[in-house]
């Protein structure tokens, strides 16, 4: 095992002026789980497989241990990738799947098939050895492109969506296989998702990126708490975080944010008015998350709104409830024993310590 | 971890039940009907193929006197008489089986020649990293409608100009024969290979790359298995094109005591007048090669070889 670095990595395909990776820096440390996340295209792959090999680097550099790897090709770079489509070789058995790295690099033969078994058992796959991948399912060969990674005890594990082929169901169940994995390993693993609560339950670590460009990088609970701008605020969480553009105006006791027409104002203390003052804006734009709101009105500093039910979602223990405030749109949770009709005129509020400040035009967060 | 899931049953029945079975569905008729239909298609194609051997089976001085048919209510007709003199011969110059071992040897290099040319070029048009793959590409399907008795005059005086220099004139030799029919099966063959390998997903070639394997064994430990469908019916197109092959054997052969199979059947019709005896006895030989050739390449035409590869 061993730490993987980045330093600027950029990369840029011929005839695209955008940069499909900026200048990313990321210290992976050894052992650590770290999720890359973001949008689809945001360049999160592309990094994943130029740590891999598979992509050239238009500058920067990549370090797996000690080395810098950037020419290395894949097979000399000790890593190995789990494919989204899993890439089994379709004419081999599931044994053979998993030693043909091993055979290439011309281990011993009953180290292989130690390795094997072993795999095989840690993944549950014993009585498939013998069978082609057109015969198992797709819970089954996932596991079996996992073990074909795990054999060759490589020093990182990169994973590229390795859960997006599985259904719902299956997809809980391996997300947990993978983070007991991990911890029995104790390997480095690299892990690419779209999916933000893939990356929240098992990463020790989340690089978001967007654009191709790193936004934050922190555990979850920063990234939940503490988002570094406007962009991570709405990727971390579901339902995503509620955004009001909301006017500072002076009270005589500090700042208050007012949205249009008024529906929405929130009571600023004295820490959040001088983190106002020092951005010298007269606009902010107000972050508070669905789960944050209560169905209470509230006496004294944070959010009060008043608002009409839209759209109720019952999802059992709670509902998800589409508010309209003024022009504004936002989703609260509320417990799903509150009696709530469409139509309904609420009076709502979060606490001040639920309000995320952001720059109104550059996202950033305020503090 | 998740329990055994029972594979589909439909799976489990015979791949050609089910095959007859989608046709009929498709188009919308019965089952019965689709068997009826293939049992004429086999007929047609059975009759005549039938009737020549059983004509080479007929003792020469019953040919013009009686139908072959007529075999069918006296059995007794039937003879290995015209195998035996046809093969008394053995391997000596002019006989059939120097013949059938000449259009061997001009039909095996031949065939594995442009199965593995084909196959190198088209694993390097689809998954090469230079520039210019689909133009080249475009180039060689071009070329696919070139007719080969246009290249017949220049190919001949190129092997001329070949000895001149090097004293190596392949013309009237058999691996003069064998260049030629390389040549001309290499654009069909990379054509069909090409397009054969772009369906291998890119996945598992990355997958060997990662895992240790260089260009060679990615060739032949990943994608070279997954071609044999592509493989074996390619083989097959180019060793019957050859192994049928008359003109090019004329041109290139001309004068060259060792002849294939075709040159050797011509030579009985034009010397010897009405010699069909001989004739259907050395059809019947030269029919029965191929026919090796097409059953034990059969069990390559898997369907499906991808599945299990990616999802």
């Amino acid at each position: 095992m061993s730490s993987v670095t980045l330093r600027e990595l950029t990369k840029k395909y011929d005839g695209n002026d955008a940069y499909s990776l900026d200048s990313v820096s990321l210290d992976v440390a050894h052992g650590e789980f770290i999720c890359l996340v973001g949008p689809s295209g945001c360049g999160k792959t592309t990094a994943l497989r130029m740590i891999a090999g598979l992509e050239s680097v238009t500058s920067g550099d990549i370090e797996i241990g000690d080395r810098v790897v950037n020419d290395l090709a894949p097979r000399d770079r000790d890593i190995a990738l789990v494919f989204q489509s899993y890439a089994l070789y379709p004419h081999m058995t599931v044994s053979e799947n998993m030693s043909f790295g091993l055979k290439l690099r011309k281990v011993p033969k009953d180290e292989i098939k130690k390795a094997v078994i072993d795999a095989a058992r840690i993944l549950d796959l014993e009585q498939y050895l013998d069978r082609k991948p057109g015969q198992l399912s797709g819970g089954q060969r996932q596991r079996v492109a996992l073990g074909r990674a795990i054999v060759r005890n490589p020093s990182a594990f990169l994973m590229d969506e390795p859960l997006s082929n599985l259904d719902a169901k299956l997809r809980v169940q391996t997300r947990a296989e993978i983070a007991r994995l991990h911890h029995r390993l104790g390997a480095t693993m690299i892990y690419v998702t779209h999916d933000q609560v893939e990356a929240m339950t098992m990463a020790d670590r989340i690089a978001v990126i967007n654009l191709g460009k790193l936004e934050q990088v922190g555990s979850p609970r920063d990234l939940y708490d503490r988002p570094a701008n406007q962009f991570v605020g709405g990727f971390i969480g579901s339902p995503s975080m509620n955004f009001v553009p909301m006017h500072v105006e002076s009270v005589d006791d500090g700042l208050r944010l007012v949205s249009d027409g008024g529906d929405m104002d929130v009571a600023l203390g004295g820490v959040e008015s001088s983190v106002i003052r020092r951005a010298g804006v007269s606009e902010v734009v107000m972050g508070v998350r669905p789960e944050h709101i209560d169905h209470v009105p509230r006496s004294g500093g944070g959010l009060q709104m008043r608002a009409s039910v839209d759209v109720i979602e019952f999802l059992g223990n709670d509902e998800h409830v589409h508010l309209t405030s003024g022009d504004h749109v936002l989703v609260a949770i509320v417990d799903a024993r509150t009696p709530l009709t469409i139509g309904d005129s609420l009076t709502l509020s979060a606490s001040i310590e639920a309000i995320h400040l952001f720059h109104p035009e550059t996202g950033a967060a305020l503090k | 971890m998740s329990k055994v899931d029972p594979l589909e049953d439909e799976k489990a029945a015979p791949l050609k039940e089910r095959r007859v079975a989608v046709v009929a569905r498709r188009l919308h008729i019965s089952t019965l009907t689709v068997n009826i239909a293939l049992g004429l298609v086999a007929i047609f194609w059975l009759v005549p193929t039938i009737s020549l051997l059983i004509i080479s089976l007929r003792p020469e001085s019953l040919f013009g006197t009686s139908g072959w048919w007529t075999v069918f209510t006296a059995p007794s007709q039937l003879t290995f008489g015209n195998y035996t003199t046809v093969f008394s011969q053995g391997f000596a110059t002019g006989g059939v089986l120097n013949s059938l071992i000449t259009s061997l040897e001009i039909t095996i290099p031949a065939t594995i020649l442009v199965a593995l040319i084909s196959s190198l070029a088209a694993y390097s048009l689809v998954f090469g990293f230079w520039r210019g793959r689909d133009m080249i590409f475009l180039v060689i399907v071009g070329l696919m409608v070139v007719p080969l008795q246009v290249a017949l005059i220049p190919v001949v005086q190129f092997y001329r100009e070949l000895g001149n220099l090097f004293g190596l004139n392949p013309y009237g030799t058999i691996p003069g024969v064998i260049i030629f029919h390389v040549a001309f099966g290499l654009p069909f063959g990379i054509f069909l290979m090409r397009n054969f390998l772009t369906g291998i997903p890119r996945d598992l070639l990355e997958a060997g790359r990662i895992e240790g394997a260089g260009e060679w064994k990615i060739f032949y430990r990943i994608v070279l298995p997954l071609a044999l469908p592509a493989i074996a019916s390619l083989a097959i197109f180019q060793f019957i094109w050859v192994w049928n092959d008359l003109l090019v054997a004329l041109v290139f052969l001309g004068g060259n005591v060792h002849t294939p199979l075709t040159i050797y059947l011509y030579d009985q019709t034009r010397s010897l007048a009405a010699n069909y005896w001989i004739v259907s006895t050395g059809a019947v030989v030269s029919i029965f090669v191929p026919l090796i050739v097409f059953f034990s390449f059969q069990r390559y035409f898997v369907r499906g070889v991808l599945a299990g590869a990616v999802k």
